[in-house]
Order: C-alpha cells, then sequence, then structure tokens
C-alpha cells in the first residue's frame, strides 16, 4: 500500500487537479486535509515490514487502515472529479464514493483497470429504496481489490423512469444482479445483454423489494384441483399479522426519564425567595 | 450519512434538467414502437394458443392483447411508455418461447384482475362482512 | 399548606401527609413495589419500595413513609439501588422460576422489576419452598407456591369487596396465603385480584394457558352485563375474545371489574347464531343465505297493516340499532315500539329523564351522607355501585339503609323492614327513620327498576319520589340552600334501558298484550316476557338477535346479529352518560351489525333509510337525542318537583307484598342473560356458589 500511496502523490501532481469537496455531516470524514500531510507519518516509515514465515500476518490498526481508505479516497477524487460527487468513510471504516449516475462506467472501469487501484471483483451489487427521495432507488456496488485487499463500495442513483448504464461490459458478473435489481425494482439497465427477469414467476407483476409493494402481495397461486392447473387468485389472509405489544409499565431507561411538570411552589413561598 | 447524499442526489437530479430517453426520443417514436409491439403480438395470436391449447377463438385473444394495451392508454410519459413497451417485448418473448406455462397464459382469460366490488350499502351488506 | 422536599435534589411540593413514595411520583419517579397499591390500605410488608433518605441510617419504606418538611429523598442513590437489589434476591429465593409456562409472563410486576432493579445473577443455592395450591373457586386459579406474600389480595378481599374470605397463617417462611378452609372466594369482585396481584400466583382459570399478554390486541370498550357501563379492554388474538380486563374510569367502575363482566365472554362464543334461518315447511328452521331472508320479511313488513307491526327490544341492544329500528316502524306508520324492561307509565312516566336516570352519578355517593336503597340489592345488579357504597360507607361514615330484602351487602344498614307500607310512613314522616333522611345533607334515594315491574309500580313510583323530593328540600336547607343535590336514583338492571327511553320507546310489553301483533320484531328479547303462548296464532315472529336462547326457537325468520365485543355502538348508562363500545373482533359466520341488518331491511322493503354508516347513523341519533352523541358525558336531568307532582295524579294502591330483589345470593348473580346462560364458566360459578 504504501507504493500505492506514494505513486497517489505522484498522480496528484502530474494531474494537478483539486480534490471537489461536497459538505459533510455527522459521522462523514471530509478530505479535505493535504495528502502529503495525512500521510507524512507513515511515509517516513521508508518502507512497511512485509509478514514472511517468521513474522505473522498482524492485523494492521484501525487508525492506519482508514487512514489508508482516506488516502485513497482522496485520490479517486482527484482522478476522477467530475464523475464523484462525494466520498466518505462510515462509521465502520468503509469507504464509499458517491458517483453521477451518468458516469458509473467510467468510475468503475478507472476503478478495474487503473494499475493502482484493481477492483476487479464486483463482489456485490444491489439497490436500496427509499421512496421519499427524488431519485428512490440507490444502486450500491460493492467491489474488491484482490492484490491490495481493499473493499471500496460506489453508490449512485435512480429514479423508476431513469434508465442506468449497464456494467455488465466491466464486470460480467454484474449480469445476474442486474437482472435482479431489474426484477426486485424495475431500475432499467441499459445495454444490458439479456435483461429479463431472473426471479419472478412468469406474469409475475411488480417490483416486490420496491418499499409500496405489500408485504403480502398482491396475489396468490395455488394449484386447484377442479381445473388440473396452478391458479392465481386475489390475497386473502388466512391469518392476521402478528402485532407484538412489548410495553412495560415500569420505567425501563431511567436516564431518559422525562421530567414532568412539578405542581409550582405555593405563592406565599415564591415571595419569600 | 444518508441525509448528505440525499441532497447529493437531490442535486443531482436537479442538474440533470434535459430528461435522458430510454429509447425513444418524443412521442411519435414511442407510439411507432407500441404499434410495432402491438403487431408482433396480433400475429403471435395463432402460435399461441396452438402452443398453450388455449380453448379460446383467435378474436378471444386478439381482444384480450388488446384490452391489456387499452389498460395503459393513459400513460402519457414517453419514458414510461418505453418501460411498458420493454416489459411487454419481455412477455412477448417468454410467451413465444414457451418459458411460460399454461396457467400462466389463462391467468389472463380466467382471473379477472380486479373483481367488482358493490359500492351501495345493501350490495356491501350481502357480500361482505364489515 | 403543602410542604417541600427534595427528591434527586430537586424540590417538590407535596401535600403534607403524602408518602416519600407519593412525592417521587410527582417528580417523575417511579418506586418500584409490590405490596402498596393506590386504592388499598399500606401494609409495607414487601420492603421493594426501600429508598435512601438523608440523615436516615437505614433505607426506608417508602410507601409507609409520610414526606417531612425538607426531607431529602435519594430514590436513585446507590443506598436505594443496593437495597433492592437485595430485596429482590430474597423475594426470588422462593420464588420458582416457571415464567416461561407461568400466565402472568409479559405482564408480571416482579418479572419486570427484577430485569430493571434486581442483581443480574444469582447467589442462591439452597431449595426452595413450596406451597401447596389452594381451590378457591372456578374463577381463579392459584399456583401459591409463586405468591410473595405482597398481601394485596387480602386487603382488597377485605376493603373493596367486603369478603373476609382471604387471609394468612403462618409466619415467616411458612406464611401463606389462604381461606383457612378450603371455599369458594365468594365475591362478584374477586376477578380483581388476578390483576392486583403482582405475580403469577392469582390467574384467571378460564383463560389459563390461552395467550401471552404481548400478542394480543386490546380494544377499548364498555360493557353491558350491568347497566353501569363498566369500562373495560377486551384482549384478542385472530378473531377471538380471549380476555376482558378493567379500564380505568374514576366516574364509573375506577379500576375494577364485576366477575360477570371479566369472564362471561365465553358465552359469545357458544350458542351463537351464525347465518341467517326461516321456518321451512316441516316446522323446523334451516339456514339460508341472507338474500332469501330479507325479502321474507320485507314482504311481510309491507303487507302487515301499521297497528299491526310491533318490536320489543332487549336489554343489549344499542343505541344506533334503536334509532334504526324507530325510523323504520316509523317509515311504516307504526309505533310499536317496546322494551323488554318494565318501567312505570303512571304520572310522568318515561317523559321526564329525572324519572328514569341515576341522578346522582355513581361517583356522587361519594360526597352523600345517607343512602337509603329501596327494593334493590345492588351488590348483584350493579357491583361496581355497591363497591362505592362501600367505599364511602369505610371512609365517609355514609349511613345506610335498606327497605327491601334483607341481603349481605357487604356493609351494615338499618333495615326497615320490606313492606310497602314503609314507603308510604316515610312519604309521609311517620316512620322513625323519616328524622334522619330530615337531618341528611345530602342524601341518596336509590330505587331498583325492579320495584317497577310490580302491578303497584306506579304507587311506589309516586311514595319514592315524594320521599325525594322531601329530602330534597329538606337537605338543601340544611346545606343553606345550595340548590345542586339531586336525590331520586333509579338503578337500571339492563345496559339499553336509558337509551331506548331517552329515544321515546315504551317500556314494557303492553303495548303488545293490548294490540296482538301480526308482525313481532324481536331484538334480542330473550326474557321471556313474550313466547308463543301469548302471541296471536297467525303472529310473524322476527328475531334479530345474537344467541338462539328463549326466543330464537319459536321466531319464523332469525337474522343474526353482532354481540357488544364485535361492533362499534353506544350504550347510555344508568346515569345517561353515552359511551362507545369498539368493534374487536368481527361477528361470527355471516351475522351482521343489528343497525345495518335493519337498514338492509329498509331498502328490501323499499322504504331505505338515509344513512349508510355508522356517522351517519349517529348525526340521525344526535337529531333524536342529543345527549347520545355527547361522549362520556352525563346529561343531567332536572325536573323532579314536577314529576313528583305528575306522579301523585295516578294513584293505584300500595300493594301488600313484600318489595323483593329476584337476586339475593350470589348463585343468582351469575346467569342473568343470553350471554351469561351461554357461559360455561357462568354455569361453573353458579354451581360451586350453590354448593359452597
Amino acid at each position: 500500500m504504501a507504493s500505492l500511496f506514494r505513486s497517489a502523490l505522484r498522480l496528484r501532481n502530474c494531474f494537478g487537479i483539486k480534490a471537489s469537496s461536497i459538505g459533510a455531516k455527522n459521522g462523514i470524514s471530509r478530505f479535505n486535509v493535504p495528502v502529503c500531510a495525512k500521510y507524512s507519518n507513515v511515509a517516513s516509515n521508508d518502507e512497511i515490514i512485509q509478514p514472511t514465515e517468521q513474522i505473522p500476518a498482524v492485523r494492521v490498526p484501525a487508525e492506519i487502515a482508514r487512514n489508508k481508505l482516506v488516502e485513497y479516497g482522496n485520490f479517486v477524487s482527484e482522478c476522477l472529479p467530475k464523475y464523484i460527487q462525494q466520498v466518505q468513510i462510515t462509521h465502520t471504516n468503509e469507504l464509499e464514493l458517491l458517483v453521477d449516475p451518468e458516469y458509473i462506467v467510467h468510475v468503475l472501469t478507472f476503478l478495474k483497470d487503473n494499475s493502482l487501484s484493481q477492483f476487479t471483483n464486483l463482489s456485490d451489487f444491489t439497490a436500496v429504496d427509499v421512496p421519499t427521495r427524488p431519485c428512490r432507488f440507490e444502486l450500491v456496488y460493492n467491489l474488491l481489490s484482490i492484490p491490495y485487499n481493499q473493499r471500496i463500495r460506489v453508490k449512485t442513483y435512480t429514479d423508476e423512469l431513469t434508465a442506468v448504464d449497464s456494467i455488465c461490459d466491466v464486470h460480467v458478473g454484474a449480469n445476474w444482479y442486474e437482472r435482479e435489481i431489474w426484477d426486485m425494482f424495475g431500475v432499467f439497465f441499459k445495454n444490458h445483454p439479456d435483461l429479463r427477469r431472473i426471479l419472478t414467476d412468469y406474469g409475475f407483476d411488480g417490483h416486490p423489494f420496491r418499499k409500496d409493494f405489500p408485504l403480502t402481495g398482491y396475489y396468490e397461486v395455488r394449484y386447484d384441483d377442479e381445473t388440473e392447473r396452478v391458479v392465481r387468485e386475489p390475497m386473502e389472509m388466512a391469518q392476521e399479522f402478528r402485532k407484538f405489544d412489548l410495553t412495560s409499565p415500569w420505567e425501563a431507561f431511567p436516564k431518559f426519564r422525562k421530567t414532568p411538570e412539578l405542581p409550582p411552589p405555593p405563592a406565599d413561598q415564591e415571595e419569600k425567595k | 450519512m444518508s441525509s448528505t447524499f440525499a441532497r447529493a442526489v437531490a442535486a443531482g437530479a436537479a442538474k440533470r434538467v434535459p430528461i435522458k430517453p430510454i429509447v425513444s426520443a418524443n412521442p411519435d417514436q414511442a407510439k411507432r414502437r407500441v404499434l410495432t409491439l402491438y403487431k408482433q403480438w396480433y400475429r403471435a395470436v395463432p402460435l399461441i394458443i396452438r402452443t398453450y391449447q388455449l380453448p379460446y377463438a383467435v378474436e378471444t385473444v386478439q381482444e384480450k392483447i388488446k384490452e391489456q394495451f387499452m389498460k395503459n392508454s393513459h400513460v402519457r410519459d414517453v419514458r414510461a411508455i418505453d418501460i411498458l413497451i420493454i416489459k411487454g417485448e419481455m412477455d412477448l418473448q417468454e410467451t413465444l418461447l414457451n418459458w411460460k406455462q399454461d396457467c400462466h397464459v389463462r391467468d389472463y382469460f380466467e382471473n379477472p384482475t380486479k373483481v367488482q366490488e358493490p359500492t351501495d350499502f345493501l350490495g356491501k351488506f350481502l357480500t361482505q362482512k364489515h | 399548606n403543602r410542604v417541600e422536599v427534595f427528591v434527586n435534589d430537586q424540590s417538590v411540593w407535596v401535600e403534607p401527609g403524602s408518602t416519600v413514595l407519593q412525592a417521587c411520583e410527582i417528580a417523575g419517579i417511579q418506586i418500584p413495589r409490590f405490596c402498596y397499591h393506590d386504592r388499598l390500605s399500606v401494609a409495607g410488608n414487601c420492603r421493594m419500595c426501600l429508598v435512601e433518605i438523608e440523615k436516615s441510617p437505614k433505607p426506608q419504606a417508602s410507601c409507609a413513609m409520610p414526606v417531612m418538611k425538607g426531607m431529602r429523598i435519594k430514590p436513585d442513590s446507590d443506598v436505594s439501588k443496593k437495597a433492592r437489589e437485595g430485596v429482590m434476591e430474597f423475594l426470588l429465593a422462593n420464588h420458582p422460576l416457571d415464567c416461561p409456562i407461568c400466565d402472568q409472563g409479559g405482564e408480571c410486576d416482579l418479572q419486570d422489576q427484577s430485569m430493571m432493579f434486581g442483581s443480574d445473577r444469582s447467589r442462591f443455592l439452597e431449595s426452595k419452598r413450596a406451597v401447596e395450591d389452594k381451590n378457591i373457586g372456578p374463577l381463579i386459579k392459584t399456583i401459591m407456591t409463586r405468591c410473595i406474600q405482597c398481601t394485596r389480595c387480602v386487603r382488597f378481599a377485605d376493603e373493596i369487596a367486603g369478603v373476609s374470605d382471604l387471609g394468612t397463617t403462618g409466619r415467616g417462611n411458612d406464611m401463606q396465603i389462604g381461606t383457612y378452609v378450603e371455599k369458594m372466594f365468594t365475591s362478584e369482585l374477586s376477578g380483581n385480584v388476578i390483576d392486583i396481584c403482582p405475580v403469577g400466583a392469582l390467574t384467571a382459570k378460564p383463560s389459563a394457558f390461552t395467550a401471552r399478554p404481548w400478542e394480543t390486541r386490546k380494544t377499548e370498550s364498555v360493557d353491558v352485563m350491568d347497566a353501569l357501563g363498566s369500562n373495560i379492554v377486551v384482549s384478542t388474538r385472530t378473531g377471538d375474545v380471549l380476555r376482558i380486563l378493567p379500564r380505568l374510569n374514576e366516574e364509573i367502575n375506577e379500576e375494577w371489574i364485576s366477575d360477570k363482566t371479566r369472564f362471561s365472554y365465553d358465552g359469545l362464543k357458544r350458542q351463537r347464531l351464525t347465518q341467517p334461518m326461516i321456518r321451512n315447511e316441516q316446522g323446523g328452521l334451516s339456514t339460508c343465505p341472507w338474500v332469501d331472508a330479507l325479502p321474507m320479511v320485507a314482504d311481510k313488513l309491507m303487507a302487515t297493516a301499521p297497528e299491526k307491526i310491533s318490536a320489543l327490544v332487549g336489554g343489549f341492544t344499542d343505541a344506533e340499532t334503536l334509532v334504526c329500528l324507530k325510523d323504520l316502524l316509523n317509515r311504516f306508520d307504526s309505533e310499536g315500539l317496546c322494551t323488554e324492561e318494565l318501567f312505570v307509565a303512571d304520572g310522568s312516566g318515561t317523559d321526564l329523564r329525572s324519572n328514569y336516570l341515576l341522578n346522582s352519578s355513581i361517583s356522587g355517593v361519594e360526597e352523600a351522607d345517607l343512602v337509603l336503597l329501596i327494593g334493590t340489592n345492588p351488590r348483584y345488579e350493579a357491583p361496581m355501585f355497591n363497591a362505592r357504597i362501600r367505599k364511602a360507607w369505610i371512609h365517609n361514615e355514609l349511613e345506610v339503609a335498606v327497605v327491601g330484602s334483607k341481603v349481605d351487602l357487604t356493609y351494615s344498614y338499618d333495615h326497615l323492614g320490606d313492606s310497602p307500607q314503609t314507603l308510604k310512613q316515610l312519604a309521609d314522616g311517620s316512620h322513625p327513620f323519616s328524622a334522619k333522611l330530615k337531618a341528611a345533607k345530602k342524601p341518596i334515594v336509590v330505587v331498583g327498576s325492579e320495584m317497577f315491574t310490580r302491578e303497584d309500580g306506579g304507587a311506589i313510583h309516586a311514595a319514592v319520589s315524594t320521599i325525594a323530593q322531601k329530602a330534597r328540600l329538606t337537605s338543601t336547607s340544611n346545606r343553606g340552600g345550595e340548590d345542586d343535590w339531586k336525590v331520586l336514583n333509579v338503578l337500571h338492571k339492563v345496559a339499553s334501558q336509558v337509551a331506548a327511553l331517552d329515544l321515546g320507546y315504551k317500556a314494557g310489553p303492553d303495548h303488545i298484550r293490548n294490540n296482538p301483533p301480526s308482525l313481532l320484531f324481536l331484538l334480542g328479547a330473550d326474557e321471556g316476557v313474550v313466547s308463543r303462548e301469548n302471541l296471536p296464532k297467525d303472529c310473524f315472529v322476527v328475531y334479530i338477535g345474537t344467541h338462539g336462547d328463549v326466543s330464537a326457537p319459536f321466531a319464523d325468520v332469525i337474522l343474526p346479529s353482532a354481540a357488544y365485543t364485535e361492533k362499534t355502538a353506544t350504550y347510555v348508562n344508568t346515569e345517561g352518560r353515552a359511551q362507545q363500545s369498539q368493534s374487536a373482533v368481527s361477528p361470527p359466520g355471516s351475522a351482521r351489525e343489528d343497525w345495518k341488518i335493519i337498514r338492509a331491511l329498509s331498502e328490501v322493503a323499499g322504504a331505505s333509510l338515509p344513512y349508510d354508516d355508522i356517522d351517519a347513523v349517529r348525526s340521525r341519533m344526535g337529531e333524536m337525542a342529543p345527549n347520545l352523541t355527547r361522549y362520556n358525558h352525563v346529561e343531567g336531568a332536572n325536573y323532579f318537583k314536577q314529576a313528583q307532582e305528575l306522579a301523585q295524579l295516578a294513584k293505584p294502591k300500595l300493594l301488600d307484598a313484600p318489595l323483593k330483589s329476584s337476586q339475593l345470593t350470589l348463585a343468582d348473580f351469575y346467569m342473568t342473560d343470553t350471554i351469561t346462560r351461554a357461559s360455561k364458566t357462568m354455569a361453573k360459578c353458579v354451581k360451586a356458589a350453590t354448593e359452597g
């Protein structure tokens, strides 16, 4: 990794790009610290000792691991300032790149092909539905760089009617993931080689992972003895949903006690004071 | 975290004012594509009846296809039309390649998706409980 | 005159004489407790409420410790916490670890408090004490090993229920709660000990091992087993009523309910009518769909002459149904609307509301200084009202006198005999008791509605209203001229009566007797006042109700309706307080809500009533009697003088037959109506109470 970051410094110099910075809130670190300043303490140890048979691999301390990710995040955002809208680190020290959906293919291509990144493995790709947002779907790509043993998460966004470019050309493994997202969320991927349903039944209507899709669905299917085939019928609940009432009359959290409105002291006492 | 991202998302959404078409660039194109899909379905009717051994006349199936198309006749957004066309194409593919089973096709005919529920007091009283 | 104390260094002003526990409660801090209960006397024996008080060498039991000026209470200090942990450890020393099979699990004070205030590990190695279970009747299951000897149940029996059945034997580790000899806990309020028991020692026998409290749904509703309208919570799971619990209402039932209210719910599941039925050619009843039953009734309705149509409503009918039925019959020009329960028709009868209400209200008893009960046994007719009288009798030195059957009312009273002549003497002031009545500042005269079912009901009413009116005048002057005390009270027995009278129904089936109908609607009228024998041969009887009990077998058409836990409906209690019941479960089979049946019938008969939903029915109800839609509000009545004068006009003679209540012993209490007659639990109670 040390060499990675040193090269990163060089890269930065030759591009001469300044990191785009977008406002950050609680829980998110914003990387506007100069790379060299943050890196200096590690860089001064000329070489990190590589594990050998005699010296077992030791887990990198969280602080150092975090710093490495910070460095790398800065590097990427400086390389692709137009495409990356924000870089953030989660509270569990995971690097996240928030990317403009137009350029998702560019970003993933860079992450895969850049010799300092080599995120060649798409370990997971899924979506999150947040119906209150203007672009309700968040697409989440989890990538793994095997040479550097690093993970990164790339996020972008879209809505029901905006197509996102398929990344099948970059990561062949995205094929079924994209089919799954199309099936479950209804996000359309442009230029996908074979976009069709993958999990739901033929004739199934709707996208089950959308938040506005009812938990029970609309239809139930069963085998009908009379017609000797599977029939589809509107959902009818035989049993009501379980709903547990777990309140206790006793105060569970004295620390979070509400101060009640105390009766005011008698008037004559007020005067005395 | 989510809130900042939401803001970024909102900013992104605001930025992209010219809506990107999915396939069709304008309503005319969309209309043409709908008609193409409709014709494809229409031509496939005899094959569908044969493949799935449907006990219906050609006219009935044609009528049903028309009904399914007319169900979305209110849609005006070109992108929404495009998505519907894409779904319709997928459906056609599933049907023609015999991926579907009999019951999937027959569901269109035998299970009207919405049962007409009575709206007057007496009708409700007689059919349902509450 | 309040004193200042400091709770966690926060200044709190409290009444002098209140306890440390109450002071903490005002400051918003809950002290754990087992034996202390707001409505019972202080025992101070569980020691769970120990708190540290500055300058006191040891922690103090806060439930029994009165506040003193400037006291510094430290409920969250380490000493307090350690004291609680220690007490909890001792309590758990003998408590079995059977929470997984205990019915109290999930609503157990011991469970909750050991989670919150107890130690997180056990040092206990010795074996536990075991106690033999007691059999105290068909309602309460005892698992006495779980008992922590808080004595709440003993104090409840002594103080609220007024029966000294429960007590303690032994001391120290051998202390036990029991009935001394094996016998039933003979109280109409016995079920309440289940609620106040902080552990699983006393649980409900009928609902044993059925459900966990967190998986049930709770619906706040109103009881209809007596005319008081006690507030209840109906616990349900998957469309099944699992138990009924009391809901706090200081004006009516405080936090208690009677056993009939609590345990008769199993009557809602047995002998129910679930399908419409019509009489077939063989003379039997056979089920049919609604589409067949409704036109049959509608045809009859259209073909029958107006004066030949009548309706008789029973004790569980809600106000919405009464409104619909009245509108329906009025559409067909009929006025034959009667209630099953009788009331006086002489004098002003039911025209003046003051004649038929419990005017001084249930909680008003607590202010009274003298109660005269005439021909009623409130203990079984209205147990919560009786508990109120007992409460006032204990705390306010209330004096009670009874004219009527000599029964055990759980408090002592002057028995003035059961002769109607006593009333006459009281009315003209020649009875020795009249002096006391005259001296009373806030007297209450309560007459049981049962007295008006007598032939001389009019005369009794005249005499009672004279007694009440005189007492009202003298008490007003005794209080220095404040004219705000109402004396005359009628205690009804059924839940529907006040609403029916408010809506102008005729009380009693006299109208039906005098005008033999050829179409008769029975709305849950099952007390046997009409039968095939006293109806014309060609009379077409339509029964709309919940149970196949007395009347359904002779009906020509049966239309199944919803019971009180199955509908959102309005009931008016004997005070004139309108309350709403909520639908907790759906009606069984194809039973429908009563008002909907009548509304549907009206449409089939070509005279559609102009409302389609419950809100529209309610606004119509508000037009007819505005007080019926003012929920939880007592609409007072105030024409006592006029009512008394009018009552004198009709003056049949008082008979000599003694004034008797029909419910004399506990065995008479349990089974009084369709629901309780269908209830297995109630039948077991009757058996247990008869055999002792």
